[in-house]
């Protein structure tokens, strides 16, 4: 009882600092209408087409480890589902299609780092029932209706699969976030546009019923051809940049600290130390965390940061040359 | 350790396929969608997400964030309902105790004070009042209450003048169709769709939320509890572990199997007296029973449920399923199309993405008959 209360204020903390950003930057707050019911209307009309399309796409997904979702993105059975489902590239998945009937699927490679994964079904005569993927990313946008398919708790055949209608709240380099409320069980499964494309993979949950997390089709475009080898994925890094390997924390005395480095980084081949203050890079002073990662975001690969720090009073200057993100091979 | 709660704890903390085999309910046993743990509340990792918690994910480039009041069930979006408030939130109550604590939502079925809410919140309709839209309170009257619907139809004592629902069918509703009801005790509205299959949901008894030492020695006269389920009637009632059980509803136990039976035979929402054993002095208190698989599905706890679920949230012949975010004290509220029409009552806040609702079908033409014959008593027959 005692650690999960703290651990629930530690996300409420957090969660009223999102909501802050949040509040900082709203989008035609002024200009926005308000919603009618010709509107609300138009949403379930499209949902109610769409649904009987898009249906038959959506799988039940068991392991050794639980139930999950998926979906079927090509008529030879390839399936789309979150990394944590298979855990690993070569396992074999048992699948239940809508009508109950039961087949299997082996994974093929995954991205860990962003929670995308693919998989195999196992051939078949009859083509798959299968539904197309958005590649058009930067269209699902905040206040976009979507909606969700999942089988959350498990398949339930006289349940069958659960529905959720709702909008996007936030889109961030390798995710969707929605208020199509989301929970155990449904990881893997579709969220869908309204032109009934797959435009993220259901993810992550936080405690808000608001913070629905769907891996976007980013990850999975960008590393189609590795995950359709097997391989896995462990990118330190979202989106474009280079590669430092410094984790950073306030200190009590408001000040950029080094926090943690990562073994084999450039940072730490260059001498960067936890607990150094980060006093500027390139010349350019640091007061705060969003900056720094802006500035190292902001250089590529091979890049170099001349980073000044200051470690017992002492201040020092490195030259530190951006590397590639790591990524490793499959099995 | 034997019964079925024992078993199903032993599986919580790793749901896995015997937990389904053991369980023989409909168990949920799904993976965690990945709860995010922020270890350090202020770190940031540099090109790394591993601890990112989705705000922070965006600390280089600021993104867009649709503000609250656009969601889908923020102010502006339920403005396009507002036109809907004759016909749902007028004809709200709020179910409170007699200190003001509200205890669930009713709806209104007759002008002269008939309404409709959900039992298991109400054991005992004496010990709390209805407080409606126009600020009026009234006592309750119980007039019938049927278990297997989870319903009580009471009357508000000296109300009249009131606006009752009209009910529309709830048969024709298809899955996305838009559904419309109230929050925060019949203040507020919220939206959502249909969003599973009409059905029927099977029950599996009520339980308390312990496991049970299975080899009690022989000294010990009763049963000892060797694990309560967090946020289980057992723990809110106060009981804990290594407490003997002497007496469940006045009768003594003295093997866990006998506990079991008593328990899981009653109804949720039911309150039943207990007798234990704490370090050698008798106490007493009176647990107030919930699902068994309730309990059993949220052996650790409520995590991510959003307000809680219902004491009772299983058993009912036909449900509608439903995604509006709604509380368990929402419930006993009514549901509508957005025609206005009334087509169920919520009967049960079952996780984060579910809550019943009982369909008109199900209850109203029981319940009109009840209000039928509370109106028109049968006179008594003089036999000569």
């Amino acid at each position: 009882m005692q650690t999960r209360t703290s651990f629930r204020l530690l996300l409420i903390s957090i969660l009223l600092a999102g909501q802050v950003r949040g509040a900082e930057q709203r989008p035609n707050a002024e200009k926005a209408p308000q919603t009618d019911l010709a509107t609300l209307l138009r949403i379930q009309t499209d949902v109610q087409k769409l649904l009987p399309q898009v249906r038959p796409a959506l799988v039940a997904i068991q392991t050794g480890g639980g139930t999950a979702s998926g979906v079927i993105i090509s008529a030879d059975g390839l399936l789309l589902t979150a990394a944590h489902v298979p855990g690993g590239p070569g396992k074999d998945m048992r699948v239940i299609l809508e009508d109950g009937s039961v087949t299997t699927a082996k994974s093929l490679g995954l991205d860990t780092t962003t929670d995308a994964a693919l998989a195999q079904l196992k051939k078949r005569e009859k083509p798959w029932p299968f539904v197309k993927l958005s590649r058009e990313v930067i269209k699902a946008q905040p206040g976009e209706w979507c909606f969700a398919l999942g089988h959350p708790g498990g398949f339930d055949k006289s349940r069958g699969p659960v529905l959720r209608v709702g909008k996007i709240i936030k889109q961030t380099a390798n995710s969707l976030h929605t208020d199509c409320v989301l929970m155990g069980g449904d990881s893997g499964g579709p969220l869908f546009n309204f032109a009934g494309e797959v435009i993220g993979i259901h993810s992550q949950i936080w405690e808000n019923r608001d913070q629905n997390v769907h891996v976007s089709m980013t990850p999975f475009l960008r590393s189609w051809e590795a995950m359709q080898k097997s391989q896995v994925i462990k990118i330190w890094g979202v989106g474009a940049g280079g590669y430092l390997g410094v984790a950073t924390v306030m200190s009590d005395d408001v000040e950029l600290e080094v926090a943690d480095v990562i073994e084999g980084s450039p940072a730490q081949k260059a001498g960067v130390r936890a607990g150094d203050v980060i006093l500027s890079v390139n010349g350019d002073a640091m007061t705060d965390q969003q900056q720094f990662t802006a500035t190292v975001r902001a250089k590529a690969a091979g890049d170099t940061l001349k980073i000044k720090l200051r470690s017992s009073g002492k201040e020092r200057e490195l030259a530190v040359k951006l590397a590639q993100k790591p990524q490793e091979e499959g099995q | 350790m034997t019964n079925d709660e024992i078993r199903m704890t032993k599986k919580i903390p790793n749901p896995n396929d015997e937990r389904l085999a053991a369980s023989g309910t409909v168990v949920i046993s799904s993976f965690e969608l990945r709860h995010l743990f922020v270890i350090r509340k202020f770190v940031i990792r540099h090109s790394a997400v591993l601890f990112l918690s989705p705000f922070f994910a965006l600390a280089d480039t600021p993104r867009p964030t649709l503000p609250p009041e656009q969601r889908t069930n923020g102010w502006q979006t339920l403005s396009a309902v507002t036109q809907l408030k004759p016909l749902t939130l007028d004809c709200t109550a709020r179910v409170e105790s007699v200190l003001g604590r509200p205890i669930c939502t009713a709806t209104i079925v007759g002008a002269d004070g008939y309404l409709l809410t959900k039992a298991s919140e109400v054991p005992d309709l004496d010990k709390a009042r209805v407080r409606f839209a126009d600020g009026r309170t009234a006592a309750l009257r119980e007039v019938r209450r049927e278990v297997r619907l989870d319903l009580v139809l009471a009357q508000a004592v000296g109300v009249t003048g009131l606006r009752a629902v009209s009910f529309g069918a709830a048969k024709p509703l298809t899955l996305g169709q838009w559904m419309c009801s109230t929050a925060d005790a019949g203040k507020e509205p919220r939206i959502g769709i249909v969003s599973a299959q009409r059905r029927r949901i099977p029950g599996d008894g009520a339980a308390l939320g312990i496991r049970m030492d299975e080899k009690t020695p022989k000294e010990v006269k009763g049963v000892r509890i060797i694990g309560i389920a967090s946020e289980s009637p057992a723990e809110v009632a106060g009981l804990q572990e290594n407490d003997v059980l002497l007496t469940i509803a006045g009768e003594v136990v003295a093997q866990y199997r006998r506990v079991h039976e008593i328990v899981n035979k009653r109804q949720p929402g039911e309150i039943i007296e207990v007798r234990y054993l704490r370090k050698d002095k008798e106490e007493s208190c009176r647990v107030r029973l919930a699902s068994r698989t309730k309990v059993l599905q949220n052996w650790e706890g409520e995590d991510f449920a959003n307000g809680g679920i219902s004491l009772r949230s299983d058993s009912f012949p036909e449900v509608l399923q439903h995604d509006i975010p709604l509380l368990p004290a929402d419930m006993g509220g009514p549901v509508a199309t957005l025609e206005g029409k009334v087509v169920g009552i919520n009967i049960a806040r079952v996780d984060r993405v579910t809550t019943f609702a009982l369909p008109v079908e199900a209850f109203w033409i029981e319940a009109q008959q009840w209000i039928k014959a509370d109106r028109h008593p049968p006179k008594a027959v003089l036999v000569k």
